[in-house]
């Protein structure tokens, strides 16, 4: 579905990618190991359109994405949600909800059915949707930012560090929203450096370090590795 | 009891001219961070784009003031378009060159075109209302009323239409913005389209009680940045609250002190409260 061939992305002279080739199969739960400067959100910015790769290609379905503008990359069904979650802290969640489906605005219809769907994956969304993004917990502003994704109809919805600062309970409940997310047809790119419970719900991952994928392979592989092991896990 | 209702009138008056101009030079600033120096010149624009449909085609003055929002919005949307969008990642100093040099350009083409004379431009609207000895100029009544329900019309577009809470969105958020795919080309169109459209109203609904020349725009602009740094850059009710305040200031206090300090007030009482409150009455932001 997303194929990546030998992108390279650039601030100044810096290189913060170098040549990385990868995809995601349409219905995939795909990882991204790295640790912290390792290129992810560097990645995760040039798929979706924030950041221009100096030299390679980005396909969506043989359709050629790099260089398009965001707003069409969302068009297109390439959704991130990103570290940090950027919410319109002074909008009220229902807000912050209702402008994730700003590109499918004449739908009325189907956007009040997402908006029941996002509030049965997230009921406490739901009590809480006249207050400001800005007032709920780390959390529940992770569940508004996933929520908001998920109203602008991802084929491929990118999920950057959902469980960064997240209580271990909640980051456990995160997960299972990401698989269920998953199980419904969308295929689901996931940053993460929680990788053993990221790893458990993964089809296939990769590990990116320096601006390069130094690995690859399935869920088994990966949590068999050794190297996986040692640098991610800790056990 | 009169006198005080007078001031009162004037304080309420000048707020919302100022109100009105301020707010599109804080909406402006929320959203693309450029302190808009030129804003001024659109507001000169406006009065002298009404003073010549009414003078020069004959027509009637609301009609006026509609094409003259029109043709300000226009006008913006080019700046935007030919002149900061090209700047959008130069450093934010060639923004404000850039702003001043529109300010200079449009002031030579009025310049050019109608010359530097005062002009008087008159409204249908001249007459002295009388309640009980109080006396109301119906064009002050018109400006007061005018501009409360632009704000309530746009408070009501930035909140209850998804068009207008794009622009909100942007200023929360840019990031956050393009990550639901709203196209920032759009918004700043749109939030210059608006900005320009304010200061045409605002003109011409002043003109008729002040007059019309190339350089009318200068101390209206001032002091709207006065405003909306009081006001909190960016802020909505900043804006309308610091346009009251200064409107009533002026008035009270070019009134009890002296109709030649009424300028000063206003510098000063920026001095004031930036001392108080460095980051302005109402934190950026804040909707």
């Amino acid at each position: 579905m997303l194929q990546l061939e030998a992108v390279e992305v650039c601030y100044g002279s810096f290189k913060a990618l170098k040549g990385v080739s990868m995809q995601v199969g349409a219905g995939e739960l795909v990882v991204l190991l790295g640790a912290n400067g390792a290129g992810k959100t560097t990645l995760f910015n040039t798929i979706s359109g924030l950041l221009k790769p100096t030299a390679g290609r980005v396909t969506l379905e043989g359709q050629r994405i790099d260089g398009l503008k965001p707003s069409r990359l969302v068009g297109a069904g390439v959704v991130q949600c990103a570290e940090g979650r950027k919410l319109f802290p002074q909008m009220s969640v229902q807000e912050n909800l209702s402008l994730g489906a700003y590109l499918h605005r004449r739908d009325r219809e189907g956007n009040r059915r997402n908006l029941r769907e996002v509030y049965a994956l997230f009921p406490i969304l739901e009590q809480k949707k006249d207050e400001p993004a800005g007032s709920l917990s780390g959390g529940q502003q992770q569940m508004v930012a996933i929520g908001r994704a998920l109203m602008s109809r991802p084929r491929l919805l990118m999920l950057d560090e959902p469980s960064l600062g997240l209580a271990p309970l909640v980051v456990n409940q995160m997960f299972e929203v990401i698989t269920r997310i998953n199980r419904s047809g969308t295929s689901v790119l996931l940053a993460e450096q929680n990788a053993f419970a990221a790893l458990k719900i993964a089809h296939r991952a990769y590990v990116i370090e320096g601006g390069s994928l130094v690995m690859e392979g399935d869920q088994q592989a990966m949590l068999g590795n050794e190297a996986v092991r040692k640098a991610y896990i800790g056990a | 009891m009169n006198l005080l209702f007078q001031q009162v009138l004037n304080g309420l008056t000048l707020g919302s001219i100022y109100g009105l101009v301020a707010l599109g030079l804080t909406l402006v600033y929320g959203i693309l961070h450029i302190p808009n120096f030129a804003h001024g010149a659109l507001y000169m624009v406006g009065a002298f784009a009404s003073y010549f449909f009414m003078t020069d085609l004959g027509l009637h003055y609301w009609i006026a003031m509609l094409l003259s929002g029109g043709v300000v919005a226009v006008l913006a949307m080019l700046c935007e378009r030919l002149v900061f969008h090209p700047l959008r990642n130069a450093p934010p100093i060639h923004d404000k060159i850039a702003a001043i040099g529109i300010l200079l350009f449009l002031e030579a083409v009025v310049q050019m075109f109608w010359g530097s004379d005062f002009r008087r431009m008159a409204s249908p609207f001249g007459g002295i209302l009388r309640f009980d000895g109080l006396i109301i100029p119906e064009q002050r009544l018109l400006i007061i009323v005018g501009a409360f329900t632009l704000m309530l019309a746009l408070h009501l577009f930035l909140r209850k239409t998804m068009l207008g809470s794009t622009i909100i969105a942007m200023a929360q958020s840019r990031e956050g913005a393009f990550l639901v795919g709203i196209d920032a080309n759009r918004v700043a169109m749109l939030t210059f389209a608006i900005s320009g459209m304010l200061a045409a109203f605002a003109a011409t609904l002043y003109a008729p009680i002040n007059l019309v020349y190339p350089a009318m725009g200068h101390l209206v602009i001032m002091k709207a940045f006065v405003i909306i740094v009081l006001g909190g850059m960016g802020s909505i009710p900043g804006a309308i609250v610091g346009a009251m305040i200064l409107g009533f200031a002026e008035s009270f206090g070019g009134f009890y002190l002296s109709s030649d300090y009424k300028d000063i007030i206003a510098f000063s009482l920026l001095v004031v409260i930036l001392s108080f409150r460095p980051t302005g009455l109402f934190a950026k932001g804040a909707h």
